[in-house]
């Protein structure tokens, strides 16, 4: 039986473990835990974010040729899905901020539409080892991988009720941000957002004809760009500058189905968003911590 | 081939028109998309709910003489209240977490483990308040609240939110941001609470550990803005708690109790202020 300490009164019991005792708040223990060789889960794993409004909503025409081309890439790549909404989250959002449903409720519901999207796509695949991921069966992915499965789930990812507040009144933690945390956490080989435009421009190109093509950015500084219309969520880009494994995403024309065979293969050929600068910044700052504990003082006691 | 792009761009979104013009053709992360006062506020689903956070190591890691007495208190109150107890992690979190950190684990394989301890404690609560009315609610049965309440029950739920792998990485180690004081806020803030209350084992937040330094002061009530701003090197809860705070749109409040102190919770929930109380503006 391992051994426990009994301390305080009441007295608590501990098991003994480098985090003991500690306030998981402090800086100094919450630095501590940095390590720089964070485990690849799947690294072989590609995940692609299959656009809701910007590809599945056109139908057939935009979703059979690129349904060939997924079947295609299988062949040398093991893939994973991620369909996102469209226009059905648009219309809920729109009639739950009427009905003053909130925040968490709208993200709650928001996902039963990446759903039938995702019943819709496995229709089509399933005959080419589509199969749709249930996220209970997340640990399940290695046997399908092996098994040449195509694992198809939804975009959004589990937040539901507890989808955090913002300066806004919609969730910000949408598909994209979700299939950018499947590459993450697994350290997948490649992140891919499909969408209906060459990639990232300064504006909405379907709105303003002026708008130019950004063929590679980085993270920090396309968030400092401040630009009024984004192609991929800001919680993606914001959340990159923190990511220990997908420092890179690229952006691709989904209407193009054959330009995912060339991204797969490691070629530039939409927008390439990079990590940067901004993320090493972050590293090095935390390992300057790690070498001793902050120095403010102040203090809570409770312990959580 | 079977098709090319430019062709492609004949081939329409299939839209739906919302009468709003402002969600009906732009991608949700234009800036100032939503003409907010167009909108109402939202609304509180349920507004009469107390939720109530039991610290892990604070509380339940010291076992009967701490839990004993608050589930006595808790039984009692949920006569007059409605009480929804979210349950904290603890050392059995802190072990595992430090087995996955050795592991070389990303932060949301710990966040998913997290939620495990989080749950026993969940259980533990509810077969010790079961005679009075406490059930276990699994996230899945979130919906079923309004019928918990009616019948007098004392919903008891896992503190940790459901992100798990979906837990986004942080700028300084690979702890999870989003834990149990979290998730139980959050719940607050959903529902619309009446209140937020956090129990655990010491009178709030102090300047300086009193134990170490007996001229430490103690903060009765504190500007989440300014505890920040403080920048602390520790806090007496989650960091992300208080930066959701300043962007709720209804739990713009939580006190932490003391809840080794008998009758304290009593009365927080009447209202009185008898820990730290940290607000938004």
């Amino acid at each position: 039986m391992a051994a426990s300490t009994r301390e305080g009164r009441p007295r608590r019991t501990h098991i003994p473990s480098k985090l003991m005792r500690e306030s998981l708040l402090d800086k100094g223990v919450m630095a501590s835990t940095e390590t720089d060789e964070e485990l690849d889960i799947l690294p072989d794993v590609n995940v692609l974010a299959l656009g809701g409004q910007s590809i599945l909503d056109r139908g057939k025409a935009a979703l059979f040729p690129l349904v060939d081309e997924f079947v295609h890439c299988r062949k040398k790549h093991k893939l994973i899905i991620g369909v996102g909404g469209g226009a059905r989250v648009r219309h809920t959002y729109h009639i739950c901020l009427d009905l003053g449903i909130p925040l968490g409720g709208m993200a709650m519901v928001a996902g039963a539409v990446d759903e039938q999207n995702t019943r819709l796509l496995q229709s089509l695949l399933a005959k080419h080892k589509g199969i749709t991921l249930n996220k209970d069966h997340f640990l399940d992915l290695p046997l399908w991988l092996e098994a040449g499965m195509i694992p198809i789930m939804t975009g959004m990812p589990p937040y539901h009720y507890w989808e955090p507040p913002t300066d806004g009144r919609v969730p910000t933690h949408g598909e994209d941000l979700g299939m950018f945390m499947v590459s993450e956490v697994l350290g997948a080989r490649s992140m891919i957002f499909l969408k209906d435009e060459d990639g990232l421009y300064t504006a909405d190109p379907k709105k303003d004809p002026k708008a130019k093509l950004i063929p590679s950015v980085e993270a920090g500084e396309l968030l400092e760009m401040n630009l009024p219309d984004l192609i991929i969520e800001r919680t993606v880009i914001e959340t990159m500058v923190q990511a220990r494994h997908t420092h890179r995403i690229q952006i691709i024309n989904g209407l193009k189905p054959k330009l995912l065979r060339r991204a797969l293969d490691g070629e530039h050929v939409g927008t390439v968003i990079t990590a940067g600068s901004a993320a090493q910044t972050t590293r090095r700052k935390t390992a300057t911590e790690r070498n001793g504990r902050a120095t403010r003082s102040g203090r809570s006691l409770a312990n959580a | 081939m079977r098709s090319n792009g430019s062709k492609l761009k004949s081939s329409p979104r299939k839209a739906i028109d919302l009468g709003a013009p402002a969600l009906g053709d732009s991608t949700l992360t234009v800036q100032g998309l939503l003409d907010e006062s167009r909108y109402e506020e939202s609304i509180r689903v349920l507004p009469d709910v107390n939720v109530v956070k039991i610290g892990g190591q604070s509380i339940m890691d010291r076992g009967r003489a701490a839990v004993f007495p608050l589930v006595e208190e808790i039984a009692a109150l949920a006569k007059q209240h409605d009480i929804l107890i979210g349950a904290g992690g603890g050392t059995r979190a802190r072990h595992a977490y430090s087995l996955a950190l050795d592991l070389d684990l990303p932060t949301g394989v710990l966040a998913a483990i997290g939620v495990s301890t989080s749950r026993q404690n969940a259980r533990i609560l509810q077969m010790l308040l079961a005679k009075h009315g406490g059930i276990y609610l699994n996230p899945e049965d979130f919906e079923k609240l309004p019928l918990y309440f009616r019948v007098g029950c004392i919903p008891i739920m896992v503190g940790m939110p459901p992100y798990e792998y979906w837990e986004k990485p942080t700028d300084r180690g690979r702890i999870p941001a989003n834990r149990t004081d979290s998730g139980v806020y959050l719940t607050a803030e959903f529902l619309g609470a009446r209140s937020c209350i956090f129990v655990k084992d010491e009178d709030g937040l102090y300047t300086e550990d009193p134990k170490k330094n007996p001229r430490a002061k103690f903060i009765p009530r504190i500007a989440a803005r300014e505890l920040l701003d403080m920048d602390l090197n520790d806090l007496v809860v989650e960091r992300v708690v208080l930066e959701n705070m300043l962007k709720a749109a209804h739990a713009r409040e939580l006190q932490v109790i003391n809840g080794l102190v008998p009758g304290n919770l009593t009365r927080a929930l009447a209202g009185e202020h008898v820990g730290t109380v940290i607000y938004a503006e």
